[in-house]
């Protein structure tokens, strides 16, 4: 049982930061540029682990704590989801609850050593996250609830992997709308276009960036390589429920999974590359029509009756 | 031959009026048909009163009877436009004789139309005809009357189509919504989609009518359209509203869901009656009044509809006066405008003394309107009143005559006030001498009106007869 | 299949026309809506009738009204709308909960007509809704047209399932009224535009008592 959860950790932490470079190295493709190698992320993780930290004089244990308990909530919520071929060390009744539950934790964190600082710039980051991750939650529990009625559990790997594919024949379009609706949440939660820019540090209207503008050294290290496991994390859920390969045999399956985290990584270049971030008035509208979307998409379910 | 003269020779002549150049000339045909249009119906009242030219249309009784109005109403304001449209304007008539004649056939496609889905095309295609020539006078109050008479109007006639489909949908047994095969097979059809159905039917065939709460429209459209046109629109346009809403009633008589409907007509009849009561005191503006007459008259036209029995042929009959009375007042208001150049109350005083003979029509139309004796509008809302107290059914007559108080007490001021005050004495005497055609008209129809009020012609009674035994009236 | 994917397709167009504010967008959303749509009938009952009706709709919902309205708002200087009545959150909120409330009463309603699909009735009825909210909750004319269009096009919907016994000439009859309605509604936008120069009905509130 330990080693599961040590070898499902350990390729959580080695493949999640290739995600990250995949995506750089096709919005690079997209602008004509050759852009920086693909395994950037790790040398940048690498040269900040290496660099010493700077404290600010009103800043608190909190503040020291913060990437750390973000990172490791983040990579206990790994445990709960089933990567292709390998299964999810633990699953129990309502891992669902559990694994929003410490992704809310880290954000908590997060945002109170922001406003630890007591800098304005990273309290307004704080209060936006915090708004908007209000909205992302419920929708994600929404489409939860659409799983569970479709596959009748309430354990996470089973809700996945149990009758996927026969869901996807029957119930398609709620399927549709939910994946739909999901996206947008990945988009919201993982802090890209259309909702944050990554890529500038400096524009008054970031969130996650300005959040987290005064950690350094090996500080910042934690928190880029918890944006990188919870891209991963996320992600690993969305091709679950997006590709219905549960069933083949282990090699399909190993395939599929790695084949889709890599498109859905370019997928996230395509994106980023293609459209300008939203006024932020209009980020809670994009929200508020995720949430009809999953809204109808669980309608949908239920007349049709499960 | 005389469903050509109805029904093809108005487009026909449309097409026509689009080609001829002049202005001048375009009238006279819009006269001639409309001529044409009276004869062909003359015509037919030596038929019997159910004639069926193929199974998409046919006349019965009530079809008869409101064709018969509304051509004449029709054939009345061409005259009078005869001389309304001798004014050089701007811009050419040709969309506005255009419209009016296709207005006509529209018309005559609602009377005739024995199939509801036709009857809500030809219904909706009454509504899109008459939008332009609202905007006659274009100035920018026009075309917000425009717009909202526009959007208020689609917005009821979609849900009147949403109506008609429900009613396709309870129909489901026997598959067909033709006005026959749904009376003759009422009571197999599926009783809470008719009921789902009747009420959406009713509140779109209403906001046609300009009911209250959907009467909104109608004191802007009326205040800004000019005087043939709301002439037209207050006694035809208002004729096939109802003839729809009758039909409505009728497919309620034979499915008996009388109970089910009548209070419903009777609390829409008895909320226009209070609406305009309300809204005709203190009133500023001359046509806006009118406005709310006509709602007025569409309250009570339902509520006789609603109370049933004897009700029913007054409510008939009072259709009959009113299209006339209307049309009387209506080109009363246009002589007015014409003379005075407003329409606000306090501009357009003392018109006995500059316009004889319009001040003269004005009182008549008045009394007309308002149900003076001997006019029929009189014997109308009496009878209604006595269906209602036979009925026992006090509250309603409480209401009602409380309603009919106010109105008329407010007419009188306004109507007495601008007839015999004293005329403002403004150095611009638009002194033009009354025109004959826009005098002409006024006689006709002051003499229709006798007809049709104080010395009723046997046709014209049992053709009124028939017409309410559709519903089961005496 | 292919039916609950084109009914959600049109669904999810229409949830997105909702939170829209650009006038131009809004018109080439109506307009693939409407091709979703005209494929409707085929997917329901196959046919002549319904090879006819889907060609019919394709050139007048498709290709004309749009056109239409983009004549209309050709001299249109401000292609957004400013300001709605409520807040595009709370429209999408609002809408979201009509479809609820729809999807509630349609599934408990009994039809006595044989339907293909049991999301043709909530979906037709959702779109009847989202136009109605769009028709009373915007200032611009051209939103307002659209918001009726999208009412008609719910009703489309709805009338599919009588598409066996409507004779074809009463629904040819229906798909011309509304394409002359947009006709006269895309001249008076024009007008409205030239008397004020702009296409909002806000300064159409002059007449009152």
């Amino acid at each position: 049982m330990g080693i599961r959860i040590l070898l499902h950790i350990s390729l959580v932490m080695i493949f999640s930061p290739l995600l990250l470079g995949i995506a750089g190295k096709t919005k690079a493709f997209f602008a004509g540029r050759r852009g920086p190698p693909l395994l950037q992320p790790y040398y940048d993780i690498g040269k900040l682990f290496r660099k010493g930290n700077v404290y600010s004089p009103t800043t608190t244990w909190i503040f020291q704590a913060a990437p750390i308990v973000s990172m490791a909530a983040v990579l206990v919520s790994s445990i709960v989801i089933p990567m292709g071929s390998i299964e999810a060390p633990l699953e129990f009744w309502g891992d669902v609850i559990l694994f929003t539950g410490l992704y809310a934790l880290a954000r908590f964190f997060v945002v109170i050593a922001a406003l630890d600082t007591g800098s304005s710039f990273e309290g307004m980051g704080a209060s936006r996250e915090a708004a908007f991750s209000c909205l992302a939650e419920i929708i994600v529990f929404l489409d939860f609830i659409t799983l569970a009625l479709l596959s009748q559990t309430f354990v996470l790997s089973e809700m996945i992997k149990g009758n996927i594919l026969s869901s996807w024949q029957l119930f398609g379009p709620a399927l549709l709308l939910a994946g739909a609706s999901y996206f947008l949440v990945f988009l919201t939660e993982n802090a890209r276009i259309p909702v944050d820019d990554p890529a500038t540090h400096l524009e008054l209207t970031m969130i996650h960036e300005a959040m987290v503008l005064d950690h350094s050294g090996w500080d910042l290290a934690y928190i880029l390589y918890g944006s990188a496991i919870k891209l991963f994390v996320l992600g690993a859920l969305f091709v679950n429920i997006l590709i219905p390969f549960h069933g083949l045999s282990v090699v399909m399956q190993t395939v599929f999974f790695w084949g889709g985290m890599m498109m859905l990584a370019v997928g996230l270049g395509i994106v980023e590359s293609c459209m300008a971030r939203l006024r932020l008035n209009r980020i809670p509208q994009l929200l508020i029509s995720a949430f009809v979307l999953a809204l109808v998409g669980l309608f949908v379910v239920l007349i049709k009756g499960v | 031959m005389e469903l050509f003269l109805l029904l093809e020779l108005p487009f026909v002549m449309a097409v026509v009026i689009f080609i001829v150049p002049q202005d001048g000339l375009r009238k006279n045909f819009l006269f001639l048909t409309s001529f044409l249009h009276v004869f062909a119906i003359i015509s037919l009242w030596q038929r019997p009163h159910d004639l069926q030219f193929n199974s998409f249309l046919g006349f019965d009784a009530l079809s008869r009877l409101i064709l018969s109005f509304i051509s004449i109403l029709f054939f009345v304001v061409s005259i009078y436009l005869i001389g309304f449209l001798k004014e050089k304007r701007k811009r050419s008539n040709r969309i506005f004789i255009g419209c009016l004649l296709c207005l006509l056939a529209a018309m005559t496609l609602v009377t005739m139309s024995r199939h509801m889905g036709l009857l809500w095309i030809a219904i909706a295609s009454t509504t899109l005809l008459s939008a332009p020539l609202i905007h006659y006078y274009r100035t920018a109050q026009s075309i917000e009357a425009v717009w909202k008479y526009l959007l208020i109007s689609s917005l009821g006639i979609a849900l009147g189509l949403l109506g008609t489909l429900f009613l396709a949908i309870s129909a489901a047994p026997i598959q067909t919504i033709f006005l026959e095969d749904i009376l003759s097979h009422a009571d197999v059809l599926s009783p809470s989609w008719l009921k789902l159905s009747v009420i959406f039917l009713l509140v779109g065939y209403g906001t046609k009518m300009g009911l209250a709460p959907m009467h909104t429209w109608k004191p802007d459209t009326y205040g800004e359209a000019p005087a043939p046109v709301g002439a037209l629109m207050s006694g035809s346009l208002t004729g096939c509203a109802f003839l729809a809403v009758f039909r409505v009633a009728q497919i309620c008589f034979h499915a008996h869901l009388q109970e089910f409907v009548s209070p419903v007509l009777i609390l829409l009849g008895i909320l226009s009656l209070g609406a305009a009561a309300i809204f005709i005191l203190g009133q500023k503006d001359f046509n806006r009044m009118l406005g709310y007459s006509s709602v007025e008259h569409m309250g009570i036209l339902v509520l006789g509809l609603g109370l049933g029995g004897g009700a029913i042929w007054a409510s008939l009959f009072h259709a009959v006066n009113n299209a006339f009375a209307k049309g009387l007042i209506f080109l009363v208001s246009g002589n007015l405008y014409r003379s005075y150049r407003s329409k606000r109350i306090e501009n357009i005083q003392g018109v006995i003394h500059r316009l004889p003979a319009t001040g003269i029509f004005l009182i008549l139309g008045f009394m007309a309107i308002t149900g003076f004796p001997p006019f029929g509008i009189f014997y109308s809302e009496l009878l209604i009143l006595k269906e209602a107290i036979t009925d026992r059914r006090y509250m309603v007559a409480v209401f009602y005559l409380l309603f009919l108080s106010v109105i008329f007490f407010g007419y009188a001021k306004i109507i007495l006030g601008m007839a015999l005050g004293k005329p403002p004495d403004q150095a611009r005497q638009d002194t033009r001498k009354e025109n004959f055609f826009m005098i002409m008209p006024l006689v006709i129809l002051v003499i229709i009106l006798i007809f049709t009020g104080i010395f009723v012609p046997d046709s014209l009674y049992h053709l009124i007869d028939d017409a309410s035994s559709l519903l089961g009236g005496r | 299949m292919w039916l609950e994917l084109a009914l959600i397709s049109i669904v999810f167009l229409g949830i997105v026309i909702l939170g829209n504010n650009r006038l131009g967008t809004m018109i080439q959303l109506f307009a693939l809506q409407s091709l979703v749509l005209s494929a409707t009938p085929l997917l329901v009952y196959p046919g002549r009738h319904a090879v006819v009706m889907a060609i019919v709709t394709i050139i007048l919902k498709v290709f004309l009204m749009p056109s239409l309205l983009f004549w209309a708002i050709r001299h249109v200087a401000i292609r957004r709308e400013a300001q709605p009545l409520i807040g595009y959150g709370t429209t999408l909120l609002l809408g979201g909960f009509l479809m609820g409330v729809v999807f509630l009463i349609s599934s408990n309603l009994d039809l006595p007509v044989q339907e293909t699909s049991n999301l043709l009735v909530p979906s037709a009825f959702s779109m009847v809704m989202i136009g109605f909210l769009l028709l009373i909750s915007r200032f611009q004319a051209i939103t307002q047209v659209i918001g009726y269009l999208v009412m008609e096009n719910g009703i489309f919907l709805f009338a599919l399932l009588l598409l066996e016994n409507t004779p074809l000439l009463v629904e040819m009859g229906i798909l011309l009224d509304i394409f002359v309605a947009v006709l006269v509604m895309g001249i008076v936008v024009n007008h409205i535009n030239q008397e004020f120069g702009s296409a909002s009905t806000i300064n159409l509130t002059n007449l009152k008592d």
